[in-house]
C-alpha cells in the first residue's frame, strides 16, 4: 500500500499542488516566479475578462445539454436492459458499455464522417428533399454535444441500472395492478426510485464533460472554444502557464463542488432508498 | 408504448455503433476519398496505415507504454489491495480515496500538472515522463478489480493453506495470487486499454519522437484524411471492442468499468 499511496502522491498530489501554486504566479511566461510575492492577477483576468468568461460559461452550459440528453438516452436504456428478457441482457448490456473501451477520438472520428458536408446524414437529408444545400453540422458546438453524448451517455446507463437492479422487479406490476397505466408506473413508482442512480450518473458525465479536450478539439469550431482547448492554447502556444494553471484550476474547482453537490443530494435526500436494499 | 420504447431503444443502439461503424466501412472503401456510396471495396487503406511512419510510430509507442505501465501498476496496486484488505487504520479511507483519485483529477489537468512537474525538475525523457504518467493512469484500474474480486475471496483458503504447512509466500502464490487471477487478468486488460486510448495525459508530455496513437489519429483527422486512419481506427475498434468482451468473461463488463 505504501508504494502505491507514494507513486500517486508523487506522480498526482505534488504535481497538482504545483499546478494550484502557478496559478497565483505574475503570467505571460512558463515560469513561476514569485520574487515579488503572489498574485491573483491570472484569476482576475480570467473571470474579469468577458473572453475568458464566456467560454467558461459556455463549456458549462454545453456540459449542461450533454448531461440532460445522457441522462434522457441512458435513463431509457438502463430502463430497457432491466427489463430486457434475462437471456440478452449480458450481450445487450455489453453492447452499450463497451464501446467507453474505445480511444475517444476514434469515437468521434466515426462522428466527422457522419456529420461532415458530405456526409452520410447530410446526404440523406439532400437525398430525402429536406435541405437543398449541406447543413453545417460538423465543427459546431452541436457536433460537439453529439460526440460528447456519444462518448459518456453509457455512464449513464451503468448508474442508473444498478440503482433500478435495487428495485423489486415486480414493482412496476404492482402499480399496475393497483391501476396505474403503463406509463404512470414508470414515472410514479420507476422513476422516482431511479433517482440516485441519475444523480450519480449525471454528476460524472458533468465532470468529465467540462474536462474534455479531444472531442471539441475534433468536431467543435476552430480555435480554442472550450475550457479544455483554452487551458492547451495557454500552455502550448501562448505559453503563459500561469494563466493556464489559473484556468485549470478553476476547472478543478467546479469539478469538485458538482462532486460535492452530487453525493450530498444523493447522500441526503434519497439516503433512504440508498438503504432501502 | 412498448413498441414505443423498442423504437426508441433500436434508435440509441444505432446511436451508439453508427460512429463506429461508418468507420469500418470508409476503411474499406477503394476510392482516395470516402464518398457515399461506397463504389468499390478494397483492403488497400490497411496497407496505406501500416506503410504510414507517424502510425508505426504510435502504434509501437501505445503498445510499450500500455503494456509496461500495466506491469509497473499491477503489483503497487496488488500490494495496496491486499494490505488494505488486512490492516484497519485511522486514515484507512483517505488513503482508498488517494489511491483512486487519479480518476477523479480530469485528465487534462493531470497533463498539465506533470508537465509542469517534468519541466520543473528537468525531465527531458519523454518515454520517462509518459511511463510515469501512465502507471499513475492505469493504478486505480488495476486496484479496483483486484479489491472486487478479493472481496469475493474466501479468505479462510489462505489460512487452510498455512494450517496444511505453507509458508507466507507458497499460500501467496499458491492460493491468494490464483484465487484473485480473474480481478489482475481484468485489471490489466483494462488498465492497458485505458493507457493505450488516453489523450488528455499524454498530450502534454509527447514529444516528434514518441507519440501515442490515438495523438497520431487525431493529427491525422486534423490534417486532411484519407482513408488510412480508418483503417488504422478500425483496427483499435474492433481489438478494444474484443478486449472488452475478454473482460466481459472474466469478472464482469459492468464490475470492471462501474
Amino acid at each position: 500500500m505504501a508504494p502505491a499511496a507514494a507513486v500517486v502522491g508523487l506522480l498526482l498530489g505534488a504535481p497538482v499542488a504545483l499546478l494550484l501554486s502557478y496559478g497565483f504566479a505574475p503570467g505571460g511566461s512558463t515560469q513561476a516566479d514569485f520574487s515579488d510575492g503572489a498574485t491573483l492577477e491570472n484569476y482576475a483576468a480570467v473571470l474579469g475578462d468577458s473572453f475568458y468568461l464566456n467560454i467558461i460559461l459556455k463549456t458549462l452550459w454545453l456540459s449542461l445539454v450533454v448531461t440532460a440528453a445522457s441522462v434522457v438516452i441512458g435513463w431509457m436504456l438502463a430502463y430497457f436492459l432491466w427489463r430486457a428478457p434475462e437471456r440478452f441482457k449480458a450481450l445487450l448490456t455489453v453492447a452499450v458499455v463497451a464501446p467507453l473501451l474505445v480511444s475517444i477520438p476514434v469515437r468521434n472520428y466515426g462522428w466527422m464522417v457522419l456529420l461532415g458536408d458530405t456526409g452520410l446524414v447530410n446526404i440523406a437529408l439532400q437525398k430525402a428533399g429536406l435541405v437543398e444545400r449541406p447543413l453545417k453540422l460538423m465543427f459546431t458546438d452541436l457536433a460537439v454535444v453529439i460526440g460528447l453524448t456519444h462518448v459518456l451517455m453509457p455512464f449513464v446507463v451503468l448508474s442508473v441500472m444498478a440503482t433500478l437492479e435495487r428495485i423489486p422487479a415486480n414493482l412496476p406490476e404492482a402499480a399496475r395492478s393497483l391501476g396505474a397505466n403503463r406509463l404512470a408506473a414508470v414515472r410514479l413508482v420507476v422513476l422516482p426510485l431511479s433517482v440516485p442512480g441519475i444523480v450519480a450518473g449525471a454528476t460524472l458525465v458533468f465532470c468529465v464533460a467540462i474536462s474534455s479536450y479531444v472531442t471539441p478539439a475534433l468536431m467543435g469550431p476552430s480555435g480554442a472554444k472550450y475550457a479544455a482547448t483554452l487551458i492547451y492554447q495557454q500552455f502550448m502556444s501562448t505559453f503563459d502557464w500561469p494563466r493556464g494553471a489559473a484556468i485549470a484550476t478553476i476547472l478543478l474547482v467546479v469539478t469538485a463542488m458538482t462532486v460535492v453537490l452530487g453525493l450530498g443530494v444523493v447522500g441526503r435526500r434519497y439516503r433512504h432508498l440508498m438503504q432501502a436494499h | 408504448m412498448k413498441a414505443v420504447l423498442v423504437a426508441l431503444v433500436l434508435m440509441a443502439y444505432a446511436f451508439i455503433f453508427a460512429p463506429l461503424l461508418v468507420v469500418v466501412v470508409v476503411s474499406l472503401n477503394g476510392g482516395t476519398v470516402a464518398s457515399f456510396p461506397i463504389e468499390s471495396w478494397s483492403f488497400r487503406w490497411y496497407g496505406a496505415a501500416f506503410a504510414n511512419a507517424s502510425f508505426l510510430n504510435g502504434l509501437w509507442t501505445s503498445t510499450w507504454l500500455a503494456v509496461s505501465c500495466t506491469i509497473v501498476a499491477m503489483p503497487l496496486a496488488l500490494m495496496a489491495a491486499l494490505a488494505l484488505s488486512k490492516v484497519e487504520f485511522a486514515g484507512k479511507s483517505a488513503v482508498e480515496a488517494l489511491l483512486m483519485a487519479p480518476l477523479l483529477v480530469p485528465g487534462i489537468v493531470i497533463g498539465i500538472a506533470l508537465l509542469l512537474s517534468a519541466s520543473l525538475i528537468e525531465v527531458r525523457n519523454a518515454p520517462m515522463r509518459l511511463l510515469a504518467a501512465h502507471v499513475l493512469i492505469a493504478l486505480p484500474y488495476c486496484l479496483r478489480t483486484i479489491t472486487a474480486s478479493l472481496a469475493r475471496m474466501d479468505g479462510s483458503l489462505i489460512d487452510c493453506a498455512m494450517s496444511l504447512g505453507a509458508s507466507r509466500w507458497r499460500a501467496f502464490i499458491h492460493v491468494t495470487v490464483p484465487l484473485l487471477r480473474p480481478g489482475i487478468m481484468a485489471g490489466m486488460i483494462f488498465a492497458f486499454l485505458q493507457s493505450f486510448g488516453d489523450v488528455p495525459v499524454s498530450l502534454f508530455l509527447t514529444d516528434a519522437r514518441n507519440n501515442t496513437l490515438p495523438l497520431a489519429i487525431m493529427a491525422y483527422l486534423e490534417y486532411g484524411v484519407d482513408p488510412s486512419v480508418a483503417a488504422m481506427s478500425s483496427i483499435v475498434t474492433v481489438s478494444s471492442l474484443a478486449l472488452a468482451v475478454g473482460l466481459e468473461r472474466l469478472v464482469g463488463l459492468r464490475r470492471a468499468v462501474g
